[in-house]
């Protein structure tokens, strides 16, 4: 079972959670190259949600590098690339990672604190996959 | 014989009505949501068994009654059938009354004891349960409607032969008791109705396959199994009905071309063997596979995951039995307190499905 967990009333938008668990399942290696993800009508049916949430986050997991939409054959998880990240996704998760670095450091977590935080979740994944 | 027919499709409503309660998800109780932990709450089991008691009694004493009443030999048919059909309809008004007033009931306690306040509410999906559903293909519900495309045309090369009135309704011995006068279009209207029916059977099967099949959070595993159970059971059932309608409703056409087929005995038994095997898959169904696959037996049943709960969707429940959600795409969810599907008013889709083809039929026999 590949299980998806959605909290409707969680304050992180529903779409947002949909999003995160696919890349965690993606990093996990639980959906590998070459598989397809549900049609977005199945998705939301089983989700009993709005097809427009599951299809805002194909469209965000595309645009993303993860996922290709092929016509017909639905969203195809794409493999992850062996000579490592491009650089266009390299600046954006830079961009992204650092106000929530920033905040660590401002509420008083150390150098040595962030980097055993993030080795924590690298083996976390990993363990799981 | 007609008194023999009603006394058994009587006591089968009354059985299955006061079945319902347990035939259902634990976490469904007349049309709400009981969170996880609360399932067996006392009042919850209380109002079950209550509801099943009045049921089952009403409904006896309906019976007995009906049955002796029936004994006079004054009564013509028509009477007989009349008051056995008036109390089907008030067996199933006494259960919806009932209904009704435990949903009420059970609304009131969950709202005042704050049931599940203290649970985290999650929805679940398996992003690999599509290859694992074995619904049946579409396609297989096209064979019927081949069938009765092969009858009309087979009516068509035939109709010099056929009798100038033209059958087109049948009593409980199975002979007609109506007629037509013979035309291009009273020929065919039977097997236009069942063209209608298979047609229905057809896109009520596609859009079930096509809805959510919906996990327990709280207990993946096990619900993962009653779901595909469910949907494949019920993609059986639907199938043979389409498939017996097709055989009943082809041998009245036959006995319409070819008079001498059908003797009296056949054409008793016809219907009589129709009604029989529905009534046996029915129940079969109904208390072998239950509402969501209830009942079916999960060899090792998961532990309830601590903490969490589903999430409670009683908002999109009018009344506890009327889905109106306007963004599941699902056009057919199971019933919360019956066995089956039922429609999503939230989608107008729904609303064609259910009542096109019962205003084609109406519209066919109008004409005839």
């Amino acid at each position: 079972m590949v299980l998806i967990h959605i909290e409707p009333s969680s304050s992180i938008p529903i779409y947002t959670q949909l999003t995160h668990q696919l890349i965690i399942l993606i990093a996990q290696g639980q959906l590998k190259a070459g598989d397809t993800l549900p049609s977005v009508r199945s998705l939301a049916s089983d989700l009993g949600m709005n097809m427009h949430t599951v299809n805002k986050s194909y469209h965000e997991l595309e645009k993303k590098g993860l996922i290709q939409i092929v016509p017909k054959s639905g969203a195809v998880i794409n493999p992850i690339p062996r000579d490592g990240i491009a650089e266009v996704h390299r600046l954006r998760i830079v961009e992204e990672l650092e106000p929530i670095i920033a905040e660590a450091i401002a509420l008083g977590m150390t150098s040595e604190g962030i980097e055993t935080l993030t080795s924590t979740i690298i083996s976390t994944l990993k363990e799981e996959s | 014989m007609t008194l023999t027919i009603f006394l058994v499709m009587i006591a089968f409503i009354i059985i299955m009505q006061a079945s319902i309660p347990f035939l259902l998800k634990k976490t469904l109780a007349f049309g709400v949501t009981i969170p996880e932990g609360y399932t067996d709450h006392k009042t919850v089991t209380a109002s079950k068994k209550a509801y099943s008691a009045i049921c089952l009694l009403l409904g006896t004493v309906a019976l007995l009654g009906y049955a002796i009443w029936a004994n006079q030999p004054v009564l013509s048919e028509e009477h007989i059938v009349l008051i056995g059909l008036g109390i089907q309809f008030g067996i199933l008004l006494i259960s919806m009354v009932l209904y009704l007033y435990f949903h009420a009931k059970i609304t009131r306690l969950k709202r005042s004891q704050n049931w599940g306040s203290d649970l985290k509410q999650v929805r679940i999906a398996d992003l690999a349960i599509r290859s694992k559903d074995e619904m049946l293909p579409t396609a297989l519900y096209a064979l019927p409607i081949v069938i009765t495309i092969g009858l009309i045309a087979y009516t068509a090369t035939q109709y010099g032969n056929m009798p100038d009135l033209i059958p087109t309704h049948w009593g409980p011995n199975g002979q007609p008791d109506a007629f037509s006068e013979k035309t291009p279009f009273s020929v065919v209207a039977l097997l236009l109705i069942l063209l209608v029916m298979q047609g229905m059977m057809l896109g009520i099967h596609a859009l079930t396959k096509q809805s959510g099949i919906k996990l327990n959070a709280a207990k993946s595993k096990t619900s993962q199994i009653q779901q595909l159970s469910f949907r494949k059971y019920t993609s059986w059932f639907l199938f043979m009905t389409s498939f017996l309608i097709t055989i009943l409703f082809g041998f009245l056409q036959l006995v319409t071309i070819h008079e001498g087929l059908g003797n009296e005995v056949i054409m008793l038994a016809f219907p009589l063997g129709f009604l029989f095997v529905i009534l046996i898959a029915t129940a079969v169904y109904a208390f072998k596979v239950g509402q969501g696959g209830s009942r079916i037996d999960v060899l090792v049943e998961d532990e309830s995951a601590p903490g969490i709960t589903d999430v409670d969707d009683d908002q999109y429940w009018k009344a506890g039995v009327f889905y109106v959600n306007k963004n599941d795409p699902s056009i057919f969810v199971e019933k919360r307190f019956g066995v089956g599907w039922t429609i999503n008013f939230g989608n107008p889709i729904g609303y064609l499905i259910l009542f096109g083809p019962i205003l084609l039929i109406i519209a066919i026999s109008l004409l005839l």
